[in-house]
């Protein structure tokens, strides 16, 4: 049997406001409210409020057959809850049908497994809660920041308790000769590893609507005809999973609705469960569907979803990068020392990883990447921006 | 006495010192009872006479472009884009210049007489402002506008300031045989932090070697011009700067806790960031209270931004990127310690301004001020060492750095144009009965 492991990611960022020298000590507000408002209300109209209704319509229409994943980070419910409540309310209304699954990751979708092991707990464990509170949802998967894996974060994700299964990227580094579609076990824990199909998942998320690239326009017979041949891989009919991740933005917003992705994904399931060898599965289910023993996997260098490199290079590759993180976690593990709960909040979400992606210096393809998601003219603009604020943080110390 | 007065700056229609500068000047000029007629690079072949003090406040660029606003950028600095098309320049050379307007075309067309035509100068600019390059055009069409206006009006005296007027200052003499004073605010030299553009060079020689006298803002920069140029001393005279202070305290105000330590200014190769960094690397190691600030844009920003980062002194270098005025007065009225380490400063009026907000100045020797300060510390901007110092010793020293502070304060709010306007009037005798 060939499941099918469709997991969205849901994040918005706090853009920061091009916060001064001179508002140090005067204004704390380091957000800018009205281009986040804007970003969201944008992002709510293109793609959460249609999108969330197509996956309700055929979450109904399929009777159980069809279920799908959402990693959605704490700042984007926050920022549905300020800008557009109505998305927060098409999600719960999602989750009422019982066919999602919500996944575990840091509320502040933040890099924080990579230099402070107390924050990583404190922030899964918000996440978490408001999982609970919002969808009466416990995670059992993990799914970290962009993606990123490795064995130590297994590690650190095994130590949280309760979580029995992490996605992670299926990196050519990563896998070797093995294939993205058998389930595996992590190097250690017996947690279980869903490895993405990044060639598959990218075909939907970043080629769909390029109209150089030899496979366009992509119907939907021709990508189940691709699906359905995976199967064949599999002489011993082991369970296979085809883990198909991408952004939620996807549809609408990185592909618009003139492409003809809202209608894609319409036919999409309707035209796999034509097949009998074919369903749709969530992450939590490999727990139950794998029969076989999963292989264990060592990752000692970290893999995430990002750039051509597939590593932590788009956060932690320049000096920019690394002195904004190491001087954020530096005034965080202080302001935590002196329990200052009241800047606590406002600092964690200076933790979160785009603002260190949009002071990425990257040329070619993924610097173009960066830019499209960037508010900033420059990355170092970003960066004199949120030093400001860690000076003001800093300051208020 | 009147003089002819042009210059590519003046307030509302300014970017950098120059036009602060002249402003100063000629106020303090019309006090003494002369009359100007101020020529501007304004698109519109339009002059302002200048009769009273009070004339400088008043110029009517309003009626040139009455639709471009200018009002409300009457208190701000603006940028260069802005201040082109305030000035009536567009950014774009091709509608700038008056359609079918071709210099060669317009250079020959001059009544030069028979032995002026072949002088060697008159080549050497004409030469030199041809060929591409945006300013140059505008130069050309400034030139040109000079010579038409010179025929509706009469004066005994030519006072240009910097290279991009000295072609019109050049020409009028040898159209009219009226005196020529060229005014160096800066050379090539200093704003190049080298070699410099071989055709301003040449532009700038021209000059030199055609007025009559020439004003250096400091002796630093009449030395440069004897020694680069060679021109004789007999021809130059010194006179310091001055600048004009609003009156009225600035509120004093703290942004940090620990000491705020200044650098204000272009982020270019003349002006010593680079060094500001390297001293602020070695102060923090010491001092990690200090918070060191980098106001300004230019074109080493971002490197600078990156040596800060590999350096990681975090939030302790910030940068504000560009400042408009109001946004300079608070981050000189919030420093504690400012900090000018230009490699070459024909004059500075930073300095002054950060000590006239109650600002303790350390200055680089390499600069013109440093000639007419008492109470800033003066450092060679080379020598790292000393710098660091020295803003170590005054961070450490609050009651001395005060002192220094308000010693400062005093001394340069008595600094005034009228001295100035005297020296340079006697200038204008030395050439005029």
């Amino acid at each position: 049997m060939l499941h099918i492991v469709f997991y969205f990611q849901v994040h918005q960022p706090y853009r920061l406001r091009p916060y001064s020298v001179l508002d140090i000590g005067l204004r704390d507000d380091y957000f800018d409210e009205g281009l986040n408002r804007a970003v969201m209300r944008k992002v709510a109209e293109k793609c959460y409020l249609p999108a969330n209704r197509l996956f309700l319509d055929l979450i109904e229409a399929a009777e159980g057959r069809f279920k799908i994943a959402f990693s959605i980070s704490g700042t984007a419910i926050e920022q549905f809850r300020l800008y557009a409540p109505e998305v927060l309310d098409s999600f719960k209304e999602l989750a009422a049908t019982g066919c999602v699954e919500f996944l575990g990751e840091t509320y502040y979708h933040s890099l924080a497994f990579l230099f402070d092991q107390e924050e990583f707990v404190a922030q899964v464990g918000m996440h978490r809660r408001l999982m609970e509170a919002e969808f009466g949802f416990s995670p059992i998967t993990f799914r970290n920041t962009e993606l990123i894996f490795q064995d130590s974060l297994a590690d650190q994700v095994w130590d949280l308790k309760g979580f029995k299964a992490i996605l992670a990227e299926g990196a050519q580094k990563v896998l070797g000769w093995r294939s993205p579609l058998y389930a595996y076990h992590d190097y250690n824990h017996r947690l279980f590893l869903l490895l993405k199909s990044y060639s598959l998942s990218d075909d939907i998320a970043f080629r769909f609507s390029d109209r150089g690239w030899a496979e366009w326009p992509l119907s939907v017979e021709k990508f189940s005809r691709w699906v359905s041949e995976l199967g064949l891989i599999e002489q011993g009919d082991r369970a296979l999973f085809l883990n198909l991740f991408m952004d939620y933005e996807t549809f609408g917003e990185h592909q618009w609705a003139e492409t003809g992705i809202f209608e894609f994904m319409r036919a999409l399931p309707g035209e796999i469960l034509r097949h009998g060898f074919m369903d749709f599965a969530w992450p939590l289910d490999v727990i139950d569907l794998v029969d076989y023993p999963p292989e264990a996997l060592k990752v000692p260098e970290p893999v995430s979803w990002a750039d051509t490199e597939r590593d932590l290079s788009a956060w932690m590759e320049n000096d920019l990068q690394k002195n904004g993180l190491a001087s954020f976690y530096d005034l965080l593990g202080r302001i935590r020392e002196r329990g200052r709960e009241d800047l606590l909040t406002k600092a964690r979400l200076l933790s979160t990883s785009d603002h260190f992606y949009y002071m990425s210096t990257k040329y070619f393809q993924d610097g173009d990447v960066h830019k499209y998601f960037s508010p900033y003219s420059s990355p170092e603009q970003s960066y004199l921006y949120y030093l400001n604020a860690l000076a003001d943080l800093e300051e208020r110390l | 006495m009147k003089i002819l007065f042009i210059t590519w700056e003046f307030p509302p229609l300014i970017a950098g010192g120059l036009g602060t500068a002249c402003y100063g000047m000629a106020q303090a000029l019309l006090r003494t009872g002369l009359a100007l007629d101020l020529v501007l690079p304004t698109l519109e072949e339009a002059y302002f006479p200048l009769r009273e003090p009070e004339d400088v406040d008043r110029l009517p660029v309003a009626l040139l472009k009455p639709d471009r606003r200018l009002e409300r950028q009457l208190t701000e600095t603006i940028e260069s884009g802005q201040r082109m098309e305030a000035l009536g320049l567009s950014p774009y050379p091709e509608t700038y210049l008056t359609p079918g307007f071709s210099f060669g075309q317009f250079w020959r067309s001059i009544p030069w007489s028979r032995s002026v035509r072949r002088e060697l100068v008159l080549e050497t600019i004409q030469e030199n402002l041809l060929g591409p390059g945006d300013l140059f055009r505008k130069v050309q069409e400034l030139t040109a506008k000079s010579i038409r206006l010179f025929r509706k009006l009469d004066f005994d005296l030519i006072h240009v300031h910097d290279w991009l007027t000295f072609p019109a200052g050049v020409v009028l003499k040898k159209l009219t045989g009226k005196p020529l004073v060229a005014h160096v605010h800066a050379t090539e030299f200093d704003r190049a932090g080298g070699q410099g553009n071989e055709r301003i060079h040449r532009i700038e020689y021209a000059g030199l070697s055609q007025a009559d006298l020439i004003i250096a803002v400091s002796r630093y920069t009449s030395e440069m011009i004897i020694d680069r140029y060679q021109i004789s001393s007999e021809r130059l005279r010194v006179v310091h700067n001055a600048h004009t202070f609003e009156s009225g305290a600035a509120k004093r105000r703290r942004i940090f806790k620990g000491p705020l330590i200044l650098f204000l200014g272009r982020i270019t190769i003349q002006k010593g960031p680079d060094y500001f960094l390297e001293v602020a690397q070695r102060v923090l190691k010491q001092h990690p209270e200090a918070r060191f600030v980098m106001a300004g844009a230019g074109d080493m920003m971002s490197r600078l931004l990156h040596r800060s980062a590999a350096q990681r002194m975090g939030p302790r270098f910030l940068f504000t990127e560009f400042l408009n005025r109001r946004q300079v007065d608070q981050i000189l009225s919030a420093a504690d310690i400012f900090i000018m380490p230009s490699v070459s400063e024909p004059f500075g009026i930073v300095p002054l301004e950060a000590m006239a907000h109650g600002t303790a100045a350390v200055i680089s020797k390499q600069s013109g001020v440093a000639e007419v300060l008492e109470s800033a510390l003066k450092i060679d901007f080379w020598d790292v060492d000393q710098m660091v110092r020295t803003v170590t010793d005054l961070i450490e020293n609050p009651e001395k750095r005060r002192a220094l502070a308000e010693a400062g304060r005093k001394e340069v709010l008595a600094i005034k144009w009228d001295e100035a306007a005297d020296k340079i009037r006697q200038i204008y005798r030395e050439l005029v009965n």
